[in-house]
């Protein structure tokens, strides 16, 4: 029979089809052909892209120029613009206000076929490095509330450019998905006088059903109730409410782990399309006890269609306990 | 204008944009030269050598952002400007590739002050 489960942090319900139990095979992954031409990420084509905000590697002083070993940039194209004011106003009951945030892509590799899961960790980790010191600089603009580092891989997760990169976007708002996270883990908090996130920790490492791989500093674990088969929630262990919280061992420890988990998500689907999301706690808000940042990653492979959007229910072919058994006992490269 | 028109090379799955483009275009003092899909585009491209392109994304066969990186990789420094429907297209990355994007409209200043900017060199 199938199960209704409800996510302890927002309320969302899912369905867990048990009896389909889509195994990994099940999955129909469209192999994406290997496109050529022009790659206007590459090494040598910098000035195609908007001057950089921020490089690392470069041994000598050349911006925008190759010889470096991460950068980041303004969107070409952006979905909102950095210049102008809010402008809040009301139109009847209706409030709008100007497109204003900031844009970026943060280019990982100079290595046209790098992926986050084939990349050595000191590159991966120039990557959360680079995160936390563009979401530090954007902070400094006050028009800005909240800042979403997100990756799309694959051209059905959004990506159709196979240089491997990841966006960020600075808002002048909390988005809704986030302020309801929020919501939730307060009222958690001010029932229970604790993080959910330490409770959901705590007692997935009790129970290890749901358990992906750990180390000291974080935890990879497959939510109890995922919208997405072998969806994956790394967290760190330690009680931490913004990212740019992240000390350098903490550094460490969250490269190991999120290349290990990425790497098990490549060997048990390879090259799936995927997105990862990093959900921290809005740059006004410091120190918060009930919120725990954490990066959740959603493979692409169920559709969205309108039994989603009429009720928010998600359905999921896979149990993350079973989930969580094929990606633990996978073997990555 | 010199004697010596500048050549632009229009590609687009639709009669109505060519009709549209070319007689703007040609009252700007351009010779306009047309491929309807991507494989005539790139033989075109090399053969006219034209010196900017405007590219649609959305057509049947190979796609504007693959044409885009082909024509890119072949003479990076001929200016393509993508000209499409959907904005959506701008969120890949691909598109990086194009000098300008610009969202279709029957109001043709946009696209013809883009033309004339890159023509002369920015």
């Amino acid at each position: 029979m199938p199960e209704l489960r409800r996510d302890p942090i927002i309320g969302r319900w899912v369905i867990i089809a048990k009896e389909r139990g889509k195994r990994p095979y099940d999955f129909i992954i469209e192999k994406e052909k290997t496109k050529g031409g022009f790659c206007p990420l590459c090494p040598g084509n910098e000035k195609t892209t908007p001057p950089e905000v921020l490089a690392y590697g470069r041994s000598y002083h050349d911006p925008n120029g190759p010889g470096w070993k991460l950068r980041v940039v303004p969107n070409k194209y952006p979905a909102l613009v950095i210049e102008g004011e809010l402008d809040k106003r009301g139109e009847g009951i209706y409030d709008k206000m100007n497109g204003i945030g900031a844009h970026e892509v943060i280019i990982e590799t100079p290595k046209h076929s790098d992926t986050i899961s084939s990349m050595p960790l000191e590159q991966l980790q120039l990557v959360f490095l680079a995160y936390k010191d563009r979401i530090i600089d954007l902070a400094r603009d006050k028009r800005f509330k909240y800042i979403i580092v997100f990756k799309n891989f694959g051209k059905a997760a959004g990506a159709s450019l196979e240089h491997s990169h990841s966006q960020l976007i600075a808002l002048p708002i909390v988005p809704q998905l986030i302020q309801e996270e929020l919501d939730g883990c307060l009222k958690y908090f001010e029932y229970k006088e604790r993080c959910v996130f330490c409770d959901i920790i705590r007692q997935e490492r009790q129970q290890n059903l749901r358990v992906v791989c750990e180390n000291e500093e974080f935890i990879t674990i497959c939510p109890f109730a995922p919208r997405s088969p072998f969806e994956m929630w790394v967290l760190p262990k330690r009680h931490q409410s913004r990212f740019v919280s992240l000390d350098d061992s903490q550094a460490e420890g969250l490269t190991s782990l999120f290349s290990l988990t990425m790497r098990k998500l490549d060997a048990v689907l390879p090259k799936v399309p995927y997105n990862f999301m990093l959900h921290t706690a809005p740059l006004t808000d410091f120190g918060l006890e009930h919120f725990h940042w954490h990066i959740e990653i959603m493979p692409k492979v169920n559709t969205v269609a309108g039994f989603e959007w009429g009720t928010g229910f998600h359905i999921n072919t896979t149990p993350p306990e079973e989930s969580a058994r094929i990606l633990r006992d996978s073997s990555p490269n | 204008m010199s004697s010596d028109p500048k050549k632009i090379l229009v590609v687009d799955d639709e009669e109505s944009i060519h009709l549209l483009y070319r007689e703007e275009l040609e009252d700007e003092g351009y010779q306009v030269i047309s491929a309807m899909n991507g494989e005539d585009a790139l033989k075109l491209f090399e053969s006219e050598q034209p010196d900017l392109v405007i590219l649609d994304i959305n057509m049947p066969g190979m796609d504007g952002i693959e044409v885009l990186r082909q024509m890119k990789q072949l003479k990076p420094n001929v200016p393509v400007i993508l000209s499409s429907a959907y904005p959506e297209y701008k969120q890949d990355l691909a598109s990086w590739a194009s000098d300008d994007y610009i969202v279709k409209s029957f109001n043709l200043d946009e696209l013809k002050a883009s033309v004339k900017r890159h023509l002369q060199g920015g």
